[in-house]
């Protein structure tokens, strides 16, 4: 019964080509990032210096600050709408539902170019012309540029979460009395919290990595860290970029191990999980 | 002891609301806020640039203007000088997406079927760890792989297969290799969750019924997976096509794509008018191609569907 055939084997093969293939340029960042040389991309021989000097340069250390900063904040508001969107959609669909869906797919598919160069004249315009100061605060246009996308998956999480599980809970507490309100945040937001808290992260990520709508977008003085990376790709690249790439990699690596922790003790599988954050 | 029910009034089975009737909210109220937000920030600005696609650039200072409306702006983002770029972005957008498909079904299959289930997990969580590294960090990643001075030239140089340094960064392999690196893992993902929906009863009844491993792949669990896989093409190339980091890094001059060259208008020659005319472009280049890749692969299940009708009773 479980005799290995050919294609068992070459399957098996196949999977450790795309995982040495997947994390080919992550290991050489790492590696790179132990680089004394002056540039990243020549290797001149192994030490730390590049850990040292990140925190020697204020310009990486504020680039990261605000990257972290935006991250946090879009997280914020794309799950705070993301979240009551996806509710409205799976528990309450009206005519309405079927033009929504279609403006949260427009926004998904437009290419982030689109995105950015949408943004550009029309942050300008409400900031100069319109005269809402606000929008002249490079941390308010990175935080909207990077909530739209993030916004439209968290919906998508959500509501596919939600479809997945029975009105009758909450059906029961209505017939108990419970105010929409209080059926809302008692019933409800904790039956979709695992979708919540996977769309925030992702959130949060898919801000951390924006570059393209950052760059457009951003303000000189609050630079986001993929911006600045852009900046060195035109400049000349040093191994410090590495080495902040594997502190962050080592960080994001520890904040997933606590999300797929926290989920696992709310009782899903490690699948489910994946399933969740992948946005099955 | 029994207690009878029958004498008690049955409860509402909604509760009544105690507030008036005006204050009770319709059914997409939870969704005006997303709604409005995405309005203001996604509907009124890609308006504009539509708007803009339409006007010119008056002078050397202006960026746009709109007192002449024309679809000149895009008879100029036809032109020969950018259209190679469409057509490069086109055949990069495609091959890359074919790529990552070739690459994925069986890896997909493998993770959904063939790998230890206890590990299933954390494998999965693999496949996306390059997804949570920064984008652009990963691709300077194949940047230094790909130099010609870089670890793969070594590599192929000292086991004898090259003999001189490899010449591939700054060309469109270099460009196509980083695309499917980028975006292999949006295209696994739902694949595996398509795969795995696919239930272990359904592929041993069609073993059962005496059909091979290759004929139960292609016409029982592919099918059912059909939807997964849809998702994944999708994910993969509406990003690849308005991608430009990528060929940033990668791409050099040879490697040009279509998001560059949007942005380059807006950054560097201050041409709104045309790079709103070529993002309109773009967008409608990934819609068609979309919409002519639906119709041509419902047209070719079409003999498939009515080969496998099933027809009910005997006519003659």
């Amino acid at each position: 019964m479980n005799r290995l055939t050919l294609t068992d084997v070459s399957l098996k093969v196949w999977a450790v080509i795309v995982f040495v293939f997947l994390f080919a340029p992550i290991a050489v960042i790492i590696i790179y990032s132990f680089n004394e040389g002056r540039l990243l991309v020549a290797w001149d021989e192994f030490g730390f210096g590049s850990f040292a000097a990140i925190v020697t340069k204020p310009a990486i250390t504020d680039a990261v600050l605000v990257s972290i900063q935006t991250g946090f904040i879009a997280a914020l508001i794309a799950t705070a709408l993301g979240t009551m969107a996806g509710v409205a959609l799976a528990r309450r669909a009206g005519k309405w539902a079927p033009a929504f869906l279609i403006l949260l797919v427009l926004v998904t598919v437009t290419p982030e170019i689109v995105d950015a160069v949408s943004l550009l004249p029309w942050m300008v315009f409400l900031g100069q012309d319109v005269g809402l100061s606000m929008f002249d605060n490079g941390i308010v246009r990175l935080v909207v540029g990077h909530s739209l996308f993030a916004t439209a998956v968290v919906a998508y999480i959500v509501r596919s979460r939600l479809v997945g599980i029975d009105e009758s809970l909450e059906e029961a507490a209505a017939d108990l009395y419970a105010p929409p309100f209080k059926r809302f945040t008692q019933i409800t937001l904790p039956l979709v919290m695992p979708a919540v808290l996977a769309g925030g992260l992702l959130s949060f990520t898919l801000s951390l990595d924006n570059t393209i709508v950052s760059a457009f977008v951003q303000v000189s003085g609050s630079t986001p860290w993929p911006v600045y990376v852009l900046s060195a790709v035109r400049t000349g690249l040093r191994p410090e970029i590495a080495a902040v790439s594997t502190i962050m990699l080592l960080l994001t690596l520890l904040a997933l191990g606590l999300v797929a922790y926290v989920l696992r003790r709310a009782g899903d599988s490690a699948t489910d999980i994946a399933k969740t954050v992948g946005g099955g | 002891m029994t207690t009878t029910v029958e004498g008690r009034t049955a409860p509402p089975r909604k509760a009544p609301s105690k507030r008036p009737r005006w204050l009770k909210l319709p059914s997409f109220a939870l969704a005006i806020p997303a709604w409005a937000w995405l309005f203001a920030f996604f509907v009124a600005p890609v308006a504009l640039v539509v708007w803009f696609s339409f006007g010119y650039k008056p002078g050397i200072f202006g960026t746009h203007a709109n007192d002449v409306l024309s679809f000149d702006r895009y008879a100029e983002a036809l032109s020969p000088t950018f259209f190679t770029t469409f057509q490069n972005t086109l055949w990069v957008g495609v091959v890359g997406t074919l790529i990552c498909l070739a690459i994925s079904i069986p890896f997909a299959y493998w993770l959904a079927f063939k790998a230890p289930i206890a590990r299933r997990g954390i494998l999965l969580a693999m496949v996306m760890i390059p997804f949570w590294t920064n984008f652009l960090v990963r691709t300077i990643g194949w940047q230094i792989i790909l130099a010609p001075s870089g670890i793969l030239s070594e590599a192929l140089q000292s086991i004898g297969m090259l003999n001189e340094p490899l010449e591939i960064l700054y060309t469109r392999t270099a460009v196509l290799i980083g695309v499917v690196y980028n975006y292999l893992p949006l295209m696994i993902l739902p694949m595996f969750v398509a795969f795995d929906r696919v239930s272990l009863p359904m592929r041993e009844a069609s073993k059962d019924l005496g059909a091979g491993r290759w004929s139960t792949f292609m016409n029982v669990t592919l099918p059912l997976a059909k939807p997964g896989i849809v998702v994944g093409i999708l994910l993969v190339y509406i990003p690849l096509m308005g991608d430009y980091i990528t060929a940033t890094v990668l791409g050099g001059a040879k490697g040009n794509m279509a998001g560059q060259m949007v942005a380059n208008q807006f950054q560097t020659a201050q041409n709104w008018a045309l790079g709103s005319a070529m993002a309109v472009v773009l967008v409608l280049t990934i819609l068609t191609t979309v919409g002519i890749a639906a119709l041509v692969a419902w047209l070719a299940a079409w003999p498939l569907r009515a080969n496998q009708r099933l027809v009910l009773g005997d006519k003659s």
